[in-house]
């Protein structure tokens, strides 16, 4: 099993009926892409794109339209790959007439593990909800819940983390812990995959990043493949309708033809420079939709 | 199995903590109270008239805690996104089903026991004989009550609560009627009818409030025969369900 990735998607393909019978939706359309052991692999893409869609059909939520999904080369409703699972769902919600710690222990028992309150005490202040063990869920805010739902799904110490837009409603101190403890299960061993639109963390934390767009894959590979196909320069000129300076990045190819023009129309080139290329304008390339 | 085990103290602890389930209990006990405050014709008439009328009261309060219980479990979770953790890793959609269930039906059971002592304290106010067969009566509505849970639930899987209920209220109403009432309703088609109430379930074999009423004996054999029926049948609407649900998308 060891060489075997943790999730494999094949062909992937989902269509939602609409409502009233008229034809379907197509929600992800021929996605093909893995999740290695001991990697981190950002799944990003816009809205509606189909990243829960494919996150629901590598859990089992939906069943495939076409393709296949393999977790550790085992189907996703087999019930001991599911126990190897840590999950993080999209604005997740709980009972509210319960607190932390009887959610905690209630899990525990439903997954059989055989941890002790001391445990999850230990686990709650890991993820900073020390205080509240005894406060029900009903007073939480939205951040605090989804540092429940951290604290539920790292309890049985998963070999693998699905997490689907695990920071949204956190505040940037929380998004950097949560980053921390996605950091610290990845050198524990688990693997991650973790749905963002938060690009920063993604590149922060990533070792690969799936892009998604219209329900299909746009591109996929490394930080260092994605970020580092060309380079990119940022040059300052001064602007002769407003006498301020304006930047423009443009790529390396285009650069001294850029230049020669800038030359030829009169224009005072204040600086070049190399411009670090981020996740950002990969997305944004990628998914056919220019900042500019 | 210990996964079912825990989920169903999980949702007995959660419908413990609900309104629901004291708002219908306190109904059920304000219905039986106030039919014991009804006048009757003569002492030996009211014994009978209680306990046919109690026990009355129970039935509908077990339909009535079915639906108050069940019928929003499944909808709620799903909206409220509660179910998502609870699916996607520690428990299947069997687990799910069944813990929501066994959870259900154990507090529905201790709230009609209580209705059922209800009703005794109720006689012995009005120093009136306890049937023997009246706990056995109670078991029995208790059954039926768990099949109706089961309906419930069967219904929750593709409708919405306000659907659950007029469905599982005329399936209550129907699994009341006999064959030739049934027939009754349409009376050119007699064969198809029949058929139609074979298959539809028989609830009236957990009524034995007349007989307990006028001081018959209840052979026990008939007890656990009407109780093997309800629990088969509640595990065929249980099936139905499961089916229903493991055909789902949960988006």
């Amino acid at each position: 099993m060891a060489d075997v990735h943790p999730i494999q998607v094949i062909d992937l393909s989902k269509q939602f009926p609409r409502k009233k019978g008229l034809g379907t939706v197509q929600a992800v359309s021929g996605v093909s892409f893995n999740v290695q052991q001991g990697e981190i692999v950002g799944f990003i893409g816009h809205n509606g794109a189909g990243k829960t869609t494919t996150i629901k059909c590598i859990l089992g939520l939906l069943k495939l339209s076409e393709g296949k999904i393999s977790l550790w080369g085992g189907a996703p409703a087999d019930s001991k790959i599911r126990k190897r699972i840590g999950y993080i769902p999209e604005n997740p919600d709980y009972d509210d007439s319960f607190t932390p710690m009887e959610y905690l222990s209630m899990f525990a028992s439903m997954r059989g593990l055989s941890g002790v309150d001391e445990d999850w005490m230990k686990l709650l202040k890991r993820v900073g909800l020390a205080r509240w063990e005894t406060t029900g869920i009903r007073q939480f805010s939205k951040g605090m819940r989804q540092r429940m739902s951290l604290a539920i799904a790292l309890q049985s110490n998963p070999d693998l983390l699905i997490m689907d837009e695990p920071t949204g409603g956190l505040d940037p101190i929380a998004r950097k812990e949560f980053r921390e403890i996605i950091i610290e299960e990845n050198r524990r061993g688990a693997s991650v995959f973790l749905s963002s639109h938060i690009l920063s963390d993604v590149e922060t934390i990533c070792n690969r990043a799936v892009i998604l767009a219209g329900g299909k894959l746009m591109a996929e590979g490394s930080m260092e493949d994605l970020l580092g196909e060309e380079h990119l320069y940022r040059i300052t000129v001064v602007s002769r309708k407003t006498g301020e300076e304006v930047e423009e990045t443009i790529p390396e190819a285009d650069l001294q033809n850029r230049i020669d023009a800038l030359r030829r129309d009169n224009l005072p080139i204040v600086k070049v420079e190399m411009a670090l290329k981020s996740l950002e304008d990969v997305f944004l390339a990628a998914t056919g939709k220019d900042s500019q | 199995m210990k996964a079912v085990f825990t989920f169903s103290l999980m949702t007995l602890r959660m419908l413990f903590r609900k309104r629901t389930l004291w708002g219908i209990l306190l109904v059920i006990l304000l219905a039986l109270a106030g039919i014991a405050a009804v006048p009757s014709f003569d002492v030996s008439n009211q014994g009978r008239f209680v306990l046919d009328f109690g026990l009355f009261g129970i039935e509908v309060g077990a339909l009535l805690l079915a639906l108050g219980l069940a019928a929003n479990l499944y909808p709620r979770d799903r909206e409220t996104r509660t179910l998502m953790p609870l699916i996607a890793v520690p428990l299947s959609r069997w687990q799910y089903l069944l813990g929501r269930f066994f959870g259900a039906a154990l507090i529905q059971a201790a709230a009609l026991l209580v209705t059922c002592l209800g009703l005794m304290l109720i006689l012995l106010f009005h120093k009136l004989p306890i049937p023997g067969d009246l706990l056995p009566a109670t078991l029995l509505i208790i059954v039926e009550g768990w099949f109706l849970l089961s309906t419930v639930f069967f219904f929750s899987f593709f409708t919405s609560p306000p659907l659950n209920w007029p469905l599982t209220t005329m399936l209550f109403i129907v699994s009341q009627m006999s064959v030739s009432e049934f027939v009754g309703i349409l009376p050119s088609a007699p064969g198809l009818m029949r058929a139609v109430r074979m298959l539809l379930p028989h609830a009236d074999v957990f009524h034995i409030k007349d007989p307990i009423a006028h001081g018959f004996e209840i052979e026990p054999v008939y007890f656990l025969i009407a109780i093997f029926y309800g629990l088969c049948y509640s595990a065929f609407m249980l099936s139905v369900a499961l089916a229903v649900f493991r055909g789902r998308d949960l988006k």
